[in-house]
């Protein structure tokens, strides 16, 4: 039997197609590998600028929690004031308004309590002394 | 066909490619697998870099979250000097303005030949500062962020806080105590580097990141504080006593609400500040507490039922001699009962109850209410004072402790007490750490009030708050400690002071007291070492002070007085 010769045979299309698609895709693994890193350094270099930034942040806020504590250190107010002449002095006891916190002896109390135009002065003093100790002070 | 000569030629060149490409895959095989081992190390060595990073030690806060210490993260500017010895003076001047330094000393660092020096390891520098020296593009300077611990609130209850040495570790007050908590842990991690020397984001799974220490959250109120300081400060002025000390606590929870100690230190200026200046004088340091421990054998003798308050006693005209000595009176007294004996503060009263205890009771009741022992307060160098085990008593012990003599207590051992019978006679630890937390404010720990024991009845206190509330009235011996609005319960403490084994005329001015008396909130100790300029008895010296705090402390609390609103409804 003769050899053939190959040389003299048409190209299969067939062929030509696979080797063209093999090629192809491994070009593509080829692009698609070098993107994804580079894809991964640029997400690195982003996450890293970020967590920079954040920690920037971060010292930026303790320094200014410090320097919000000292300006809110009682002394400090003080000075403020006296060096802007404010005059703050403490209320007196009778510039004071006491709020109660309503509690469920306290609203019996109030509700079989004649009303305060008409309350003798010891009834009034008798529901002072039992309302609740929780105060706010205004 | 192939001649001869090109035959030979073609074989000199195949025999000189052959031999290239043989000794190339000798040497590929020399370092890809005899070399293997060294070489990846190497070349792993030249990629990666181990950093580590501190963790942030945690802040302490008071009561209400203000923050008391946290630490600030700065930069520091570092050189290595074999590379910035040639041109040491021209850096050192660019240099010298932004640091705030002078040139010639920035000059001598950089020019010491050595690969590490820092040159400005106690100047904060600000981003803006920074970013202005790399700006200059200066060879061999580097930058290194360091810790640096802050006090907002300067000296402040510099005492309870404390102050951290060179190392960011904790020396003194809470910062020593509670080390373990607020120190931060430090973490490490691997990254690869570019040729350029950029960092490259690889996969962290060595990574292990730093841990932020804890925050420590005090029951410490830093107004309560403030006031606290102040008004020592006035005392100090006033008195001019060697030393002073302030105890603000609630008596039903052992909660310290301030504790301040004369002379004082401001922890971001330890240098300025002696060893002296800086101990806690509340809890190192004893002396007799006087008369304030006539509290303990009164009530010890009321619980045990060997006394009433109605009970009299011959308080001998101010000279009672007992074992060959004589014990006398600030002030002669005739009879007296136990109730007048605690507010006129009789000597001989108070040693003739104790002689109707005996010795093995009031010794029981003097350690039951915890003298002699540490109150295991979370603060470092707390002393346990000096209280004598009975067998070390001699025949006048007897008669001298009643009156606060032959033993030594810390003033916080001597308001703890007083707490004990303004708390029903239950006896609290003192508790100045309220709770720890993470960084997120997540409560990691959350201390509770703690009680140690019941030293006395319920009814022996109310007995006892009885007679303690005369203290402050006209005829007691403080009268100047009286609150308008608040009933007050205290009593007063003159210790003559001992100087070379010898009682010498200089005294402990004190007071310890609770109000209202009838459901007490808030107790307070003032003690003053050897005030000056003629008054020295505890009711005209500390009674002023301890009034100035509790006034100023019951507005701040918003605490309703008792008398006004009495009076305002027999108005209406």
């Amino acid at each position: 039997m003769m050899k053939r010769n190959r040389k003299r045979e048409p190209l299969r299309f067939g062929t030509v197609t696979k080797s063209l698609v093999v090629c192809v895709c491994v070009a593509a693994n080829g692009l698609g590998y070098v993107w994804q890193k580079n894809a991964i350094y640029r997400l690195g270099d982003e996450i890293k600028r970020r967590e920079s930034a954040l920690s920037s942040a971060q010292k930026r806020n303790t320094m200014l929690a410090a320097q919000l504590a000292h300006l809110e250190s009682p002394a400090e107010l003080e000075a403020k004031c006296q060096q802007y002449n404010l005059s703050l002095v403490s209320p007196k006891e009778n510039q004071v308004v006491r709020l109660y916190e309503p509690g469920q002896e306290w609203d019996q109390q109030m509700a079989n309590a004649p009303l305060p135009a008409q309350a003798p002065a010891k009834q009034l003093a008798q529901l002072h002394a039992a309302q609740p100790k929780t105060l706010a002070k205004q | 066909m192939i001649l001869a000569p090109q035959k030979g030629r073609a074989l000199i060149v195949v025999g000189a490619l052959a031999s290239v490409f043989t000794a190339l895959s000798f040497r590929l095989f020399d370092l890809h697998v005899l070399q293997h081992k060294d070489l990846s190390a190497l070349a792993q060595a030249n990629r990666e870099q181990v950093v580590h990073r501190q963790g942030r030690r945690g802040a302490i806060l008071d009561a209400n979250g203000n923050l008391l210490a946290n630490s600030l993260s700065v930069r520091i500017v570092t050189a290595d000097a074999t590379i910035t010895a040639p041109q040491a003076s021209d850096i050192a001047e660019k240099l010298a303005p932004l640091l705030k330094m002078d040139a010639e000393s920035i000059a001598q660092k950089l020019s010491s030949q050595s690969r590490y020096v820092r040159l400005n390891p106690r100047v904060k520098l600000d981003e803006d500062t920074v970013q202005k020296i790399r700006a200059m593009k200066l060879k061999g300077i580097f930058f290194e962020d360091q810790f640096v611990r802050s006090y907002p609130n300067g000296p402040l209850g510099s005492h309870v806080i404390g102050f951290v040495d060179a190392e960011h570790k904790g020396v003194q007050g809470i910062e020593a105590s509670m080390e373990d908590y607020l120190e931060g842990q430090a973490g490490y991690e691997v990254i690869e580097r570019d040729r350029k020397g950029r960092e490259i984001r690889t996969s962290c799974e060595e990574n292990t990141g730093p841990r932020d220490g804890f925050n420590v959250v005090l029951t410490v109120d830093q107004v309560v504080q403030h006031i606290a300081e102040q008004e020592l400060e006035k005392a100090m002025v006033e008195f001019k006593p060697q030393a002073g000390v302030i105890i603000v606590s609630r008596p039903k929870t052992g909660e310290i609400l301030a504790m301040s100690s004369r002379p004082t230190f401001d922890p971001t200026s330890l240098d300025a500040s002696s060893a002296d200046a800086r101990r806690n004088r509340c809890i190192s340091d004893v002396a007799e507490p006087g008369s304030t421990f006539k509290i303990v054998v009164c009530s010890g003798a009321l619980n045990e039922g060997l006394v009433t308050l109605n009970d009299q006693f011959d308080c001998e005209n101010g000279a009672f001699m007992y074992a060959g000595r004589i014990l006398h009176d600030a002030h002669p007294f005739g009879v007296l009962r136990v109730e007048e004996i605690l507010f006129h503060s009789s000597n001989i009263g108070a040693a003739k109850v104790g002689l109707r205890m005996g010795p093995a009771r009031l010794s029981e009741y003097i350690h039951r209410y915890g003298f002699g022992h540490k109150t295991d307060i979370a603060l470092p160098g707390e002393v346990s004072g000096i209280a004598h085990p009975l067998a070390r008593w001699n025949n006048l012990s007897i008669t001298r402790i009643p009156m606060g003599h032959e033993i030594a207590v810390t003033p916080l051992q001597m308001l703890m007490a007083l707490n004990t019978i303004a708390n029903n006679g239950v006896r609290m630890k003192p508790m100045i750490v309220k709770s720890v937390m993470d960084q997120d404010g997540t409560p990691v720990f959350q201390y509770q009030p703690q009680p140690v024991g019941q030293v006395i009845t319920p009814r022996t206190s109310a007995l006892m708050t009885t007679a303690l509330r005369k203290v402050v009235s006209p005829e007691g011996t403080a009268p100047k400690a009286a609150l308008e609005g608040f009933d007050v319960a205290g009593k007063t403490g003159t210790a003559q002071k001992v100087e070379n084994g010898q009682y010498v005329r200089k005294y402990y001015s004190s007071f310890i007291g609770y109000f209202p008396a009838s459901d007490p909130e808030i107790s307070i100790l003032v003690s003053l070492d050897d005030p000056v300029g003629g008054a020295y008895y505890g009711g005209s010296v500390a009674g002023p002070v301890f009034r100035a705090v509790a006034e100023k402390v019951a507005e701040y609390l918003g605490m309703e007085p008792q008398t006004p609103l009495k009076e305002m409804a027999k108005l209406s």
